[in-house]
């Protein structure tokens, strides 16, 4: 259905997106998108300026991945197209469904090297799903729907449409077809589900590997009821977190470089991994070819392209993940591993015993998620700060956790903490940051200020690029090269600077009394946490090492 | 090393012959020759690809297949052939 009324491209860019749903969108304006931003004005589409591209593509996707909706950011051409290229990065390693609005000089101008003119649809093709640059407005339309359809068809992704400043200006009518309902474009051969039973039932030892694709899915209580009829002792990866029911007794924590020790070692001797939306990445397997060495493999996944990509699987369950894990849940004779897997957990577990008055981060962390109210959405930033909150914070679902997790980018935590608490305005939103990444996107402080966003954001401030420096100190012989921060700014008042109300504590006796000041406050708020800047992450499994060989101390 | 020689059917889009050498290079593959054109009536390309790597040449049939303007994806057996680097 067409209507007679007459609009610009950009005012149809609007049009579609309300037809999709979308109330808000997070961006900045510039010259080859200002007819977007002039339609931006007759629209109800709630617009939230952020202080740099990235920052955009960032709040989009963390927007995304708090509500489970398409997460959309806009910007101009040139280096506002180039500046969102690490956050479309970001959102393909992980699966984040974002969809992407660039200007582009006009037509006649494209290819002569104009002002702020960038290839930015060839600089997509590394950095997102599928892209498209409209050079025809009775296009348009047609491009955003299919656009919307790819992000969120099979494993999500970004999607950028580059719409040259002359297609934004051009008339066209008001157009509301083509809602485009992609089907998964591979035929999945059907589920191998009797050889799938067949390992199961064989299985004396099988441990249950949940990645991100569960919550990606929408498959999470299909996965507890699997993880309940089978009793098979599970174990996540960063992005499965919240996957599994964190008080289930059978849930070993997280696997992988920073893993538990139960859960690394369970994976070690398991007989039978069942993986479940996870691709064997780097950092979950260690040495590959001794990841758990003894296993039959059987790989849940929607992306054909991941089975065999990285271990060979035994049995492969293509599909949708709502369908197929309840055709294989089958109570399983398993009461021995249980027992062993349960003993490792019990003797493994965490000590938050800290000598001195120094404030011991895991145990900050443990304390606000035993205090933070229900349905908080934690975000993180990347480094030290992030595998403390990983293993020391529980969450009960993985849209209350938001990490750089295929990507590790530094700079993610404060932006994403934005989009989490424009998609959810009653939920607690916390921003756990480190000193080093808290600077990388230190300007979105100011959208915080705009809006008036109740952020909580906890620096956990060493004075160094802590990660880093951890490895330089292990497998570098301590030549400290270029990871010493002690010229940080004074972060309080650099909050304050942006009416945030904060406050430095580097006493443990601090502790209790700041996280209860901050979780009652209305507002944005920063919590500055001195730490001992030796303080390391454990266990640590070394680069191309075995997961069983893990590192508990120095 | 070895000869692969795919054939590949995609739509006439916009840079559909980029996204797929992009993806063939990024999944460590050589290209030794490569053969494209379009059925202007169909809007159909058919791309014949030769490459050449030490990886499963099933790991790129299944990434091109990912590329949303790819329709098929054959590998010609009587073609590929093992080389001694």
């Amino acid at each position: 259905m067409t209507t007679e009324k007459k609009l610009t491209g950009g005012g149809l860019l609007f049009n579609v997106l309300e037809q999709h749903g979308v109330e808000h969108v997070f961006g900045y304006p510039g010259g080859a998108i200002m007819p977007i931003y002039d339609a931006l004005y007759d629209s109800d589409v709630e617009h939230f300026l952020c202080r740099h591209e990235q920052g955009a593509a960032f709040s989009a996707v963390g927007y995304a991945r708090a509500s489970g909706k398409v997460g959309v950011c806009l910007a101009t051409s040139g280096p506002g197209a180039t500046n969102l290229i690490t956050g479309l990065a970001d959102a393909l390693a992980d699966s984040i469904p974002v969809v992407a609005i660039t200007g582009q000089v006009a037509t006649a101008a494209m290819g002569s090297d104009a002002f702020q003119e960038i290839d930015i649809f060839g600089l997509s093709l590394a950095c997102t799903k599928h892209s498209f640059q409209v050079t025809d407005i009775d296009d348009l339309a047609k491009v955003l729907h299919q656009a919307f359809a790819i992000a969120l068809e099979g494993r999500q992704g970004p999607v950028l449409v580059d719409i040259p400043k002359d297609i934004q200006l051009a008339e066209v009518n008001g157009c509301l077809e083509h809602l485009v309902n992609l089907k998964n474009k591979v035929k999945l051969p059907p589920a191998n589900v009797g050889s799938a039973i067949a390992l199961l039932n064989q299985a004396k030892q099988p441990v249950l590997y949940v990645g991100g694709g569960v919550g990606m899915a929408n498959a999470i209580d299909e996965l507890r009821a699997f993880a309940k009829t089978t009793g098979v002792p599970s174990v996540s990866t960063l992005k499965g977190l919240g996957a599994v029911d964190p008080k289930d007794e059978n849930y070993l924590g997280m696997l992988g470089m920073h893993g538990t020790k139960a859960a690394n070692l369970a994976v070690q001797e398991c007989d039978l991994l069942i993986a479940v939306g996870a691709r064997f990445d780097d950092r979950v397997t260690g040495k590959l070819n001794e990841f758990a060495p003894n296993a039959k493999v059987i790989h849940f996944d929607i992306d054909t392209a991941e089975i065999n990509k990285r271990r060979v699987a035994d049995a492969a369950i293509l599909g949708d993940l709502k369908v197929n894990l309840p055709a294989l849940a089958i109570p399983l004779s398993i009461a021995t591993w249980q027992d062993k897997c349960q003993t490792m957990k019990a003797e493994f577990t965490w000590d938050y015993n800290h000598p001195g008055e120094t404030i011991f981060a895991p145990a900050v962390l443990k304390e606000i998620s035993d205090h933070m109210p229900a349905n908080t959405c934690v975000t993180t930033d990347v480094g030290q700060h992030q595998m403390w909150a990983a293993q020391h914070m529980l969450f009960d679902d993985p849209s209350n956790f938001l990490t750089s997790g295929g990507m590790g980018t530094m700079g993610f935590g404060v932006p994403a903490a934005v989009g989490a608490q424009v998609s959810r305005p009653t939920d607690c939103i916390i921003a756990v940051s480190g000193d080093g990444s808290f600077m990388m996107n230190v300007q979105e402080l100011s959208t915080i200020k705009r809006f008036q966003l109740p952020v909580k954001i906890v620096l956990i401030d060493n004075a160094k690029l802590g990660m880093v420096r951890q490895w330089q100190d292990l497998f570098f012989n301590g030549r400290l090269s270029e990871t010493d921060l002690a010229d940080n700014p004074d972060f309080v008042m650099l909050a304050n600077a942006f009416d945030i109300k904060a406050k430095l504590i580097s006493n443990k006796s601090e502790v209790t009394g700041a996280i209860e000041e901050m979780l009652e406050h209305d507002g944005p708020y920063l919590l500055q946490v001195k730490i001992d800047a030796q303080d390391n992450v454990w266990p640590l499994v070394p680069p191309n090492t075995a997961n069983d060989k893990m590192m508990e101390s120095t | 090393m070895k000869n692969y020689q795919l054939t590949i059917k995609a739509d006439d889009k916009q840079v559909v012959l980029e996204r797929i050498l992009q993806v063939t290079r990024y999944r460590g593959f050589l290209i030794s020759g490569i053969n494209a054109k379009v059925n202007t009536g169909t809007h159909v390309g058919t791309i014949e690809l030769m490459v050449r790597s030490e990886r499963p040449i099933e790991l790129l049939v299944d990434q091109i297949n990912k590329l949303i303007d790819i329709k098929e994806v054959k590998v010609d057996n009587s073609a590929s052939q093992q080389c001694i680097a």
